[in-house]
């Protein structure tokens, strides 16, 4: 049976009953299928969270993904530093029964460790790789909690550990493992951060339309009935009561005596009034002010692994078609194919004498296949980049906008030509599959010929919204 | 053979006969609306003339001066007129003006209009009320809000001429004590209904001429909503507006009272839009004419009692008002009543004669407008000629009885209370305290 080991620093030598001690420094050399967990003590959670901080950094599989359970003496720590650790323990209530009990409820995430060790490398050097393991292994929705202690706002608590200060990479990370089809995403809530610095904390204020002030005032508009004299509240306060000025009626009863038309916003600055003000935002972070629709609004997501992205997580990032295709393809960046497809339609405009067209291809129910496929993956998907390089020419054009939709330049191709080689990519594909699973994946191809007029993003848009789920 | 009998019928008339006959148009309606007009009229020409420099001049201190003149449009659901209203601004000769709108409660697509004018910067100051108070609590909601020296206010559905803000302001800076003029209103759309053409020959002749010869004699009793000048302290000094219908001439008696002038400028033109059917003329006459007992005999009525503050020329403004309008109104159906029964055999002549009479003395008055007015007048204006035979019957008898049943409404029963141009809340309190 596993047992947890609580890790010691060297300015904290600590120990508790029933739990080995292991130095930071040694936990690599440690029979890590002998470890449960690693056992923070959070006696002063500073260093419990360099602790922690520490082991997600470490390069090793088997030891930044190992559960860790915080042993807690008081409650006045930071949410997300508390959640960063897959469970914690009190200290006034450890004894081995709790420990047994963290030790089973953490054995799926120590399995599922030791099923990748078999597999992998004994270093995972990639950011975003290691991010996806970690969601993987927990098999839980990665789910975002606000702070004020993070400039973004949200935190990730169990990836905080990896990135440290580096927040924004958190959200970048994530939104590149979800736009490469290895995450899903569930919408938790949307926000405004500053396009500067990326910080949430933006001072919306109500400012002059005239001079940007926020020095302004709102004021109640007050219609008195019987003369119809219409002004500000103010001028007919009178101590308690409301006094009309112009008839000197005491205004008793709103609906019956008065009403209130609007508000009006009064420049203490300028002296300008008006109705609607200006809605300005000031990041708290640098300080810079600017309109709301100037600011960034970003959606806050909660993640999940994807098949695919299960299928990386145990057999690595290698084992992704974008990967292999890569290989053996020359796979360009979105915007470097962008730049071709302008000088293609650019050459085509000026010489007129050839066509080009512009090929894309959507794999539908790519998830389908990495299930499917498991381990067989890597083997099936270098396969099918053979097929690829061996249909497409050195002078297309090809990238990936994610792992199932792939976009190509077939330069002096015309369309019926371009019709012909997705033929043949499409035979090569059916026999493929079929020789491995007793299904072959559909593919939604569109060819368009390459002009002057055509908008790349609008039909690469176009594409994307008819054929993808 | 029947003109023959007529010519022979008037030919045996002694002038007893005459008068018994035809009073009505002789001894009142000749004497007050063509007689009295040609007299004012001849002697303003002149005058207008020889007050040239002095005119030049008060239009040099105008320019010298240049204050802050706030434009301000109260209105309901008038956002379709208002880009147009916004955009005679720019071509004005005088520039210093801040234009400020008021939507009272709209519940047509007015706000966003508005706003994105607001926005490009066509108006100066745009205020919702979301909750409806009615036109007065609109305009004392401009007047709130505006800066300007003077105020001129304007209906949402009007237009300017060119130069009407500098022609409106210049007797402010001939005369210290003129409190507000009036400017002219012309039909805007007169050529689009056969009620709209009859109402541009009265207006020309009610508005531009009888407002001319009504301020000359210094009895000019209504600045009309339409388009009005006033002086901004004159303004403060009465809190604004009070509850309508009818606050155009309240407000225009509540001046005289102050002891300021008011006059009519014939030359500072705003056009104006009118009901296009009879119906609607209808309705806005019934509304208009109930107005004159409500203020002038019900609220304004210490002006006609001896009093401290007793003015003979207001008093006179409200009487002849009064007489004119309210008393002699029903005069004529006196007159019906006394020709069916004394003179049944030759009420058909009479008819014929009065028709006639008032067809001679409408040529002569509409004559007069186009002398008054010359250079003012479109094309169009002149071709209503051929429509003068027809004003008889549009002002004698359809406008006539239109008011009939008005003043009748509002004495038996206080009508204008009831009337849906106020909201309800604020019809119920000018009902309550007998506004």
């Amino acid at each position: 049976m596993r047992q947890p080991y609580l890790v010691q620093t060297e300015s904290d030598v600590k120990s508790v009953q029933g739990v080995s001690n292991v130095a930071l420094a040694d936990i690599e050399n440690l029979d890590h299928d002998d470890v449960a967990f690693w056992l923070i003590d959070m006696a002063l959670w500073q260093d419990g969270w360099k602790t922690i901080c520490q082991i997600r950094r470490h390069l090793s599989p088997r030891v930044y993904l190992k559960p860790v359970v915080f042993l807690i003496h008081d409650s006045d720590m930071p949410k997300e530093i508390h959640q960063a650790a897959d469970g914690h323990i009190t200290a006034s209530s450890i004894d081995v029964r709790v420990l047994e009990d963290w030790v089973s409820r953490v054995e799926h995430i120590n399995q599922w460790v030791e099923h990748i060790a078999n597999n992998d490398a004994p270093v995972d050097t990639n950011l975003a790789f290691k991010v996806l393991r970690l969601i993987s292994s927990r098999a839980v929705e990665l789910q975002p909690i606000t702070t004020i202690r993070r400039s973004s706002g949200y935190v990730y608590p169990l990836l905080e550990p990896l990135f440290g200060k580096r927040d924004t990479g958190v959200m970048e990370t994530l939104s590149f493992l979800h736009d490469q089809h290895l995450l899903n995403a569930r919408h938790i809530s949307k926000g405004h951060f500053c396009s500067h610095c990326g910080s949430a904390f933006l001072n919306f204020k109500e400012s002059c339309t005239q001079c940007d002030s926020d020095d302004i005032s709102a004021n109640e508009l007050l219609h008195h009935f019987k003369c119809a004299y219409t002004a500000e509240i103010s001028e007919f306060k009178q101590g308690d009561q409301l006094q009309c000025p112009k008839c000197e009626r005491e205004l008793r009863h709103i609906g019956v005596d008065y009403d209130k038309p609007s508000m009006i916003y009064h420049c203490n600055q300028c002296s300008h009034s008006f109705q609607d003000p200006k809605i300005m935002t000031e990041c708290y972070n640098c300080g810079r002010s600017s309109e709301p629709e100037h600011q960034q609004l970003r959606v806050i997501q909660a993640y999940s692994v994807s098949a695919i992205g299960q299928n990386a997580a145990e057999y690595g990032l290698e084992a992704l078609f974008t990967n292999l295709l890569e290989k053996k393809l020359n796979l360009f960046s979105v915007n470097a194919f962008r730049d071709f497809f302008n000088i293609e339609a650019s050459r085509i405009k000026r010489y007129g004498v050839s066509a080009s067209t512009l090929v894309m291809i959507n794999f539908d129910d790519l998830d389908q296949l990495y299930i499917r496929l498991g381990s067989k993956a890597q083997e099936v998907f270098s396969e099918l980049s053979v097929i690829f390089k061996t249909v497409l020419r050195k002078s297309d054009v090809i990238t990936a906008w994610n792992e199932s939709i792939f976009f190509v330049i077939m330069t002096e191709t015309n369309e019926a030509q371009a019709h012909r080689a997705v033929e043949r990519l499409r035979d090569g594909v059916m026999a493929l599959f079929k020789n491995n699973l007793d299904f072959a994946p559909k593919f939604t191809v569109s060819i368009n010929t390459i002009d002057e007029t055509m908008d790349l993003d609008k039909t690469l848009e176009a594409f994307m919204e008819n054929h993808v789920d | 053979m029947w003109i023959e009998s007529i010519i022979e019928f008037v030919q045996g008339l002694s002038t007893g006969q005459i008068l018994a006959y035809f009073w009505p148009f002789f001894l009142l309606d000749m004497t007050r609306y063509m007689l009295l007009d040609f007299i004012v009229i001849v002697f303003y020409m002149p005058k207008k003339y020889f007050k040239r420099r002095e005119y030049a001049l008060a239009r040099k201190q105008l320019y010298k001066e240049r204050p802050l003149v706030s434009v301000i449009v109260p209105g309901k659901n008038e956002g379709k007129h208002i880009p147009r209203l916004a955009e005679s601004f720019n071509s004005q000769t005088y520039k210093n003006i801040e234009l400020i709108i008021v939507d009272d409660g709209s519940d047509d697509d007015t706000a966003t209009i508005c706003r994105e004018l607001e926005r490009q910067g066509k108006i100066d100051c745009f205020i919702r009320n979301e909750v409806r108070g009615g036109k007065a609590s609109a305009a004392n909601t401009a007047l709130k809000y505006s800066s300007g020296k003077y105020i001129v206010h304007i209906d949402a559905d009007s237009h300017l001429a060119y130069d009407a803000i500098e022609t409106i302001l210049i007797p402010f800076f001939q005369d210290a004590t003129i409190g507000a003029v009036g400017g002219d209103v012309r039909v805007a759309n007169a050529d689009k209904t056969f009620a709209t053409r009859l109402q541009s020959i009265e207006y020309i002749k009610s508005i531009s001429t009888g407002r001319t010869v009504s301020s000359e004699l210094g009895i000019l009793r209504i600045i009309a909503g339409a388009h009005g000048a006033f002086r901004r302290d004159v303004l403060d000094r009465l809190y604004g507006w009070d509850i309508g219908p009818g606050l155009d001439g309240d407000i225009t008696l509540k001046i005289r009272k102050l002891g300021y002038k008011v006059v009519h400028e014939p030359m500072a033109i705003c056009y104006t839009n009118v009901p296009v059917t009879f119906r609607r003329l209808s309705k806005q006459r019934f509304r208009w004419d109930r107005s004159m007992i409500r203020f002038r005999v019900r609220k304004h009525r210490d002006i006609l009692l001896p009093s401290a503050e007793f003015s003979f020329s207001n008093f006179v403004a409200s009487f002849e008002n009064i007489f004119f309008n309210l008393v002699l109104d029903f005069k004529w159906w006196i007159y019906f009543v006394q020709i069916v029964i004394w003179n049944p055999e030759v009420l058909e002549y009479i008819f014929v004669i009065n028709y006639v009479l008032y067809f001679l003395a409408n040529v002569v008055e509409y004559s007069l407008a186009c002398i008054l007015l010359h250079n003012s007048l479109r094309r169009r204006d002149y071709l209503h000629y051929l429509f003068l035979p027809l004003i008889p019957l549009y002002t004698g008898l359809y406008l006539r009885i239109v008011r009939t049943y008005a003043y009748i409404m509002e004495l038996l029963h206080g009508a204008s209370y009831n009337d849906k141009w106020n909201p309800w809340k604020v019809s119920r309190v000018a009902k309550r305290e007998k506004l």
